[in-house]
């Protein structure tokens, strides 16, 4: 038995597929504590992309995950600098409400940023939070796109408080970053319930079974692609989609399209290039 | 290019961590899987060895895999001093007649101290026997675990053949990296290097030799690990060593 999947053949013999030019959803970049990396530079995430065939990353600086006022504009510079391969989401620390509030009212003038990208579990403030109103009913007001990390069982960003925050802000389109990792039976049902709300795969590929599930409970148009990079390289994750049992129909649909048209809605010009 | 997946096991487990449908049970399944995926050959354990007792386990998976020639079994060792495999030389024995060429420690599961007063013995004839012992890198024995725990193992034991596998993915080259440094007989597996340029960057410093290709089935889908090598930016003939050559040569190493 081989798999029959055209794409998976074009992948094996050539890294990537014209057919199915990548949009990364969930990257960083620059340094960060717990990890070495070997490629956190625009320039080494590009050369990695290419082989790959990912045409365009959106990333938070992890800098901006520790300290907004420097991070947002290093993530500006990358996206100015390489604005067919890069966009960006600016990050928000709800610690700080006085600087949230100043960074929140600065976002309209930002160029090159595509939604607001909350990290609850890191920051220790729950996403139903009060501190978050500010951003979320800005949100709600410019049907703004929120990249969450989740993470199952958390207190903090939980499938369960992700649902609480789609039901209070319908217009906000929620990508739960790393699909609620673990609780993935929770994650899929709110997806499945909420139109909004989307399962972004990173490292949530690595959980044998999940993709297949979350195809059968939510449904592929409900799926997005991410790595996290410079985490993790795009074949791994490209390799998880590849092998799961489900049709190439689903895999373009998780691997770019789904992703085009969020892209698309929020002025993403992804006509000219061919990936 | 033979790709020999180091990191394979069959069996369904009492509490699945993935999706139940995820787990093989037979070896004619799994090797549709791995052709599903585009791998020849695998070092299979049974999951009886580590959640029932390698006593059952050994031997359900020799019985399981007999009489298919590209999966290549492993057994799990447990103290000489309570006899249940066996004195090491017998251990050794039957590894001959079943054709076993590596072994398996599960110390956090087997309730054991992975250390040279519990398993010097073995150890001593393993090294003479150069054959190799695999530990998850997720394991825990003696209060410490992880790589702090392989360690303590290479400190005592610099020359046992080592692999240790299933590192997790959140970076951990600051942890294994040194070892590699330090210990010539160590060896880690892919099946969680998802590190962004990581094999290119390991394979520059250390040569290809040092890694084993593995996925971590069932747990990890195949594809991850197999299309991060296929496409690692690395020579041809390092990609090969990773993907089969040095497992190929560790096997035939061993002397029984
Ligand atoms: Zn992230």
């Amino acid at each position: 038995m081989r798999n029959p999947s055209a794409l998976a053949k074009e992948f094996r013999k050539y890294g990537k597929a014209a057919s199915c030019p990548i949009i990364d959803m969930h990257g960083h970049f620059g340094p960060y504590q717990g990890i070495y990396f070997p490629a956190d530079t625009a320039e080494a995430m590009m050369r990695i992309m290419d082989r790959a065939g990912v045409r365009m990353i959106v990333c938070s600086s992890h800098t901006a995950l520790v300290d907004t006022r420097r991070g947002n504009p290093e993530m500006a510079e990358v996206v100015a600098k390489y604005p067919d391969r890069f966009r960006a989401y600016w990050a928000l620390n709800p610690n700080y409400p006085d600087r949230m509030k100043e960074e929140i009212e600065a976002y309209p003038e930002q160029k090159g940023f595509v939604g607001f990208k909350f990290l609850s579990d890191y920051h220790k403030v729950a996403i139903t939070d009060d501190r978050y109103g500010p951003a979320l009913e800005f949100a709600q007001e410019h049907r703004m796109m929120i990249l969450m990390h989740t993470w199952g069982n958390s207190p903090y960003d939980g499938p369960a408080l992700i649902e609480e925050v789609a039901k209070r802000y319908p217009e906000v389109t929620i990508l739960m970053g790393h699909s609620g990792y673990g609780e993935w039976d929770r994650a899929i049902g709110v997806a499945r319930d909420y139109p909004k709300v989307y399962l972004e795969l990173t490292a949530a590929y690595h959980a044998n079974g999940v993709i297949e599930e979350m195809v059968q409970g939510a449904g592929s148009h409900k799926m997005l692609f991410g790595t996290d990079m410079p985490w993790f390289t795009p074949h791994y994750g490209i390799g998880c989609v590849l092998c799961a049992a489900i049709t190439d129909e689903d895999r373009h649909n998780i691997l770019h399209r789904n992703a085009e048209t969020l892209l698309r809605l929020r002025g993403v010009n992804l006509e000219e290039d061919d990936g | 290019m033979e790709m020999f997946d180091c990191n394979v096991c069959l069996g369904l487990p009492y509490a699945p961590s993935v999706p139940p449908d995820a787990y093989i049970e037979k070896a004619e399944d799994l090797l549709d899987r791995m052709a599903f995926c585009g791998i020849n050959q695998a070092l299979v354990r049974h999951i009886a060895m580590e959640e029932e007792s390698p006593v059952v386990g050994n031997q359900l998976l020799i019985r399981e895999i007999a009489s298919f020639d590209r999966l290549e079994p492993s057994w799990a060792i447990l103290p000489p001093q309570t006899g249940e495999l066996g004195t090491p030389d017998e251990l050794v024995a039957r590894m001959k007649t079943d054709g076993v060429r590596a072994l398996w420690a599960f110390p956090s599961k087997h309730h054991y101290l992975l250390t040279g007063t519990t398993f010097g013995g073995l150890f001593e004839i393993m090294i003479q026997r150069r054959i190799p012992l695999f530990v998850s890198a997720k394991e825990r024995s003696n209060g410490i675990e992880g790589f702090a725990m392989i360690e303590a193992l290479l400190r005592d034991f610099p020359k046992l053949v080592l692999v240790a596998t299933d590192h997790g993915c959140w970076g951990e080259d600051r942890l294994f990296r040194p070892l590699i440094e330090r210990y010539e007989h160590f060896y880690i597996d892919t099946s969680r290097y998802e590190l962004a340029g990581g094999i290119r960057d390991f394979c520059d410093r250390y040569g290809p030799h040092r890694m084993l290709f593995g996925t971590g089935f069932p747990e990890i889908p195949m594809g991850g690990a197999f299309l991060t090598l296929l496409h690692a930016e690395i020579s041809d003939q390092a990609k090969a060593a990773v993907f089969g050559g040095n497992l190929q040569r560790l096997l035939r190493e061993v002397r029984l």
